[in-house]
């Protein structure tokens, strides 16, 4: 009996220290509950937890952080400059133009920016029309200097008494007379 | 708040509100609409706004109507004249926008006119389709197909071919 309770207690521990052995098995060890170490019960809650095997999307949300990233980095700043100038600004009111006063040009326009850009980053309309004319002047008069010069062309080759289309007549001295001076040479 | 509309242009009909003549202990639902539509949009909306002139009030700025000087048509510049035809063009570039603004106003006054009237729209409006009608008209048989590349000279071949009796052939 003595003997008995000692192979019992022996086996409990070879259980213990090697419970994956086959001889080991919990089930044989009647009396006696050991504790397990490897079938424990892990709680997570309720629901089945499940490992989720999905393709990457880190490229995808890499993408759209930095395309928002790049969008805000210049589109705050813009949002806050135009929500300002229109809190703080405004847009301007027609009113009639005084009598003795030319109006600068960025003054027709009503939003303050577009003024702005106008004053500072554009050319006055009146500038770049004067400008346009006298890019047409130029234009034409090369134009009608081509025309002229053609005409003077066709006039001297016609009636030859012109500077141009001159064939400069030989100098007599060089002439050899020499083949001719005597017949039957 | 900005200047209202031309009220002779967009004139508002006769108010036929009658008179109230309460015969219930019953609220009104349309009273109580209305003061919740005033409370809860109206109100806060024009506090804003006021909020936002106070702040505006001493940055205000103006700006003009640009008139621009008359010069000689196409048809008054001389041959060869290309700087006379420049100004011609951009002159009439100007004149066609102006035109196409006119346009868009009469069609807005009809609308605005069918809108009001309702379904009688077609007596009491008489005035605004008949004046819509005739620009119409004119616009068409002046700028008509010209194509997105209109231009003065186009124009005035359209003009000559309509004097000619040739246009539409």
């Amino acid at each position: 009996m003595v003997g008995m309770s000692v192979l019992r207690s022996a086996a409990a521990f070879a259980a213990r220290l090697s419970p994956l052995k086959s001889g080991n098995n919990a089930a044989n060890l009647l009396a006696r509950t050991i504790p397990r170490t490897d079938k424990v019960a892990v709680r997570w809650g309720h629901g089945k937890k499940m490992f989720v095997v999905k393709p990457t999307d880190f490229y995808d949300r890499r993408f759209l952080r930095l395309l928002q990233y790049y969008i805000l980095l210049t589109g705050i700043p813009m949002a806050i400059i135009v929500t300002g100038v229109n809190v703080f600004i405004g847009e301007a009111e027609m009113v009639q133009t005084p009598e003795d006063y030319e109006p600068e040009y960025w003054e027709y326009y009503k939003h303050p920016i577009t003024r702005w850009i106008a004053r500072n980053l554009c050319d006055s309309p009146v500038k770049d029309y004067e400008k346009m004319m006298a890019a047409i002047q130029t234009e034409k008069e090369k134009a009608d200097m081509r025309l002229t010069q053609l005409e003077v062309r066709r006039q001297m080759r016609q009636k030859g008494d012109g500077p141009w289309f001159h064939v400069d007549t030989l100098n007599k001295e060089f002439i050899d007379h020499s083949p001719k001076s005597s017949p039957d040479h | 708040m900005p200047a209202d509309y031309d009220k002779g242009a967009y004139p508002e009909p006769p108010r036929q509100t009658p008179a109230v003549d309460k015969q219930t202990a019953l609220p009104n639902p349309a009273l109580i609409l209305s003061k919740l539509f005033y409370y809860s949009v109206d109100l806060p909306v024009t506090t804003f706004r006021d909020a936002v002139d106070s702040i505006r009030a001493n940055n205000k700025i103006v700006y003009y109507h640009q008139k621009f000087r008359r010069v000689p048509n196409l048809t008054e510049c001389q041959e060869g004249d290309y700087v006379c035809y420049y100004e011609a063009e951009m002159q009439w570039k100007r004149d066609y926008k102006v035109d196409q603004e006119i346009v868009k106003v009469v069609q807005e006054r009809l609308r605005a006119c069918h809108q009001r009237e309702g379904s009688s729209y077609v007596q009491n409006c008489a005035k605004e389709i008949e004046q819509f009608a005739e620009v119409s008209k004119n616009f068409q048989a002046r700028y008509g197909d010209l194509g997105a590349y209109a231009s003065a000279r186009k124009c005035l071949m359209k003009q000559k071919a309509r004097m000619m009796g040739t246009e539409g052939v």
